[in-house]
């Protein structure tokens, strides 16, 4: 990665979405809503990820995951699991694609927050039927997309900090 | 996009992969009390500070709520205080109007005021027909004086056309009776007219102002529709004079039909109701 004041400021980048996370995310208080805001816990996997080696972005991945299983431990591990394959495979995917395009990083960011429910979903086993349908086929999409649109805003915004040459 | 083949996973990363894949099966595995262990550990520690962060969230926004909340009841109690306003008004009005009611002579019947017309404002829908012995040409009242005329009545509701009909005509006298005029609406602007005017007032008669005009009641036995003494107006100035003979006053109406929400419709044959406005007269 670049030196030590980009990596700085790549933490700070990480932080801030952490605190968004936790602080702006359940502001809107109906659970309507909570269900398809924006990950940002994930959004900062996926931009540490696309800047790190596989590796880093799998211990990467298995940390987020155990902190969103500490949060639901309904299907504790499972949100491990699904991280550390989202984070070993987005900085994987980014050796092979190097993308400084918005559009695929916001199709990036919308299919790594949709594998990953889905991964937890299969891999936890605590939603079934329909409700599964329902998630996979609705919800999850729906959250990815606020996702990838936070994402997006993220990059524009911090496209300095992170070093990236965006293109339209 | 370009290919970048130098940064595929080395062996190493393949390693760290497996074990982090391997730790989680093992997490996902693992007795359910470990796993509530581990979950409130994490919670407790690292995610500590976050937590707290959130609770203040929530209680930001349950304050905000609250804050909402104490605003709507604000509002509530402002609506309620007009409204109490608004009920000491229609109390006092239907106190005028029994007190009216029970003084006048001959028969006579309430009504509510149910539509003004719009945007005329020449007539008045009530709440009283036929079946309450309502008769067009009946004159309509109010606790102040003079409101018009039944035009039309059906059987339960009549319409009333008021003082401010371009048409209006009352037989006027001033208190006294010494100074006889007809009452008309002052001017021709139709429903923005509050003024009313005393015509045909002999030049040598000087009405000053705040005389009180009442109907004069003549030619009831000739099918008038007014009877004598409701009060009309109060003279506010001078308006015209006509070629030398005869002057016209501008009276400030004694009711404005806008501010009424209950009459009396004079359904009787009295023929002097004077008494009944001015209870306080000998």
């Amino acid at each position: 990665m670049r030196g030590a004041r980009g990596q700085w400021r790549m933490g700070l980048v990480l932080l801030i979405l952490v605190v968004l996370q936790f602080a702006l995310r359940p502001l809107p208080g109906d659970p309507r809503i909570v269900r398809v805001a924006p990950d940002f816990l994930l959004l900062a996997l996926l931009v540490y990820a696309i800047r790190a080696r596989p590796g880093e972005g799998a211990i990467a991945g298995f940390l987020v995951g155990l902190v969103t299983d500490a949060l639901s431990p309904d299907a504790f591990g499972a949100g491990a699991l699904a991280h550390t394959v989202i984070g070993y495979f987005a900085a994987w995917g980014k050796a092979v694609f190097f993308a400084d395009n918005l559009l695929v990083n916001a199709v990036f960011f919308f299919l790594g927050t949709w594998v990953r429910d889905v991964l937890v979903l299969l891999v936890g086993r605590h939603v079934e039927g329909s409700a599964l349908l329902w998630q996979i086929g609705y919800l999850s999409p729906l959250k990815a997309l606020t996702t990838a649109i936070a994402g997006i805003l993220v990059l524009l915004v911090f496209r300095r900090w992170l070093d990236i040459r965006l293109s339209r | 996009m370009d290919l970048a083949p130098e940064r595929f996973a080395s062996r190493r990363d393949t390693l760290a992969f497996v074990i982090c894949m391997m730790l989680s099966v093992i997490l996902r595995v693992a007795p359910a009390g470990f796993q509530l262990y581990t979950a409130e550990v994490i919670r407790e520690t690292v995610l500590f500070p976050f937590l707290k962060l959130q609770d203040q969230t929530v209680l930001l926004r349950t304050a905000r709520a609250v804050a909402g909340l104490v605003d709507a009841r604000r509002d509530s109690v402002a609506v309620d205080a007009l409204a109490l306003l608004q009920l000491q008004e229609e109390n006092r009005r239907l106190r005028e109007l029994l007190d009216l009611s029970e003084r006048l002579p001959g028969g006579h019947v309430s009504a509510d005021v149910l539509q003004q017309s719009a945007p005329s404002g020449i007539t008045l829908l009530v709440s009283a027909g036929r079946d309450q012995g309502v008769q067009p040409m009946d004159p309509v009242v109010a606790p102040g004086g003079l409101l018009g005329a039944v035009q039309s009545a059906g059987r339960t509701t009549s319409v009333v056309l008021i003082w401010t009909h371009p048409d209006f005509r009352a037989s006027a006298m001033t208190e006294d009776g010494s100074v006889l005029g007809i009452v008309a609406p002052w001017g021709s602007e139709g429903p923005d007219v509050q003024l009313m005017e005393l015509r045909g007032v002999p030049f040598r008669q000087e009405v000053p102002q705040g005389v009180e005009v009442y109907t004069s009641g003549m030619g009831m036995r000739l099918g008038g529709v007014y009877p004598r003494g409701i009060p009309l107006g109060t003279v506010s100035a001078i308006g015209q004079e006509q070629e030398g003979w005869s002057r016209t006053y501008v009276l400030s109406a004694a009711v404005h039909p806008a501010s009424v929400s209950h009459v009396i419709i004079l359904t009787g044959a009295a023929q002097d109701v004077g008494a009944a406005f001015r209870p306080d007269s000998p």
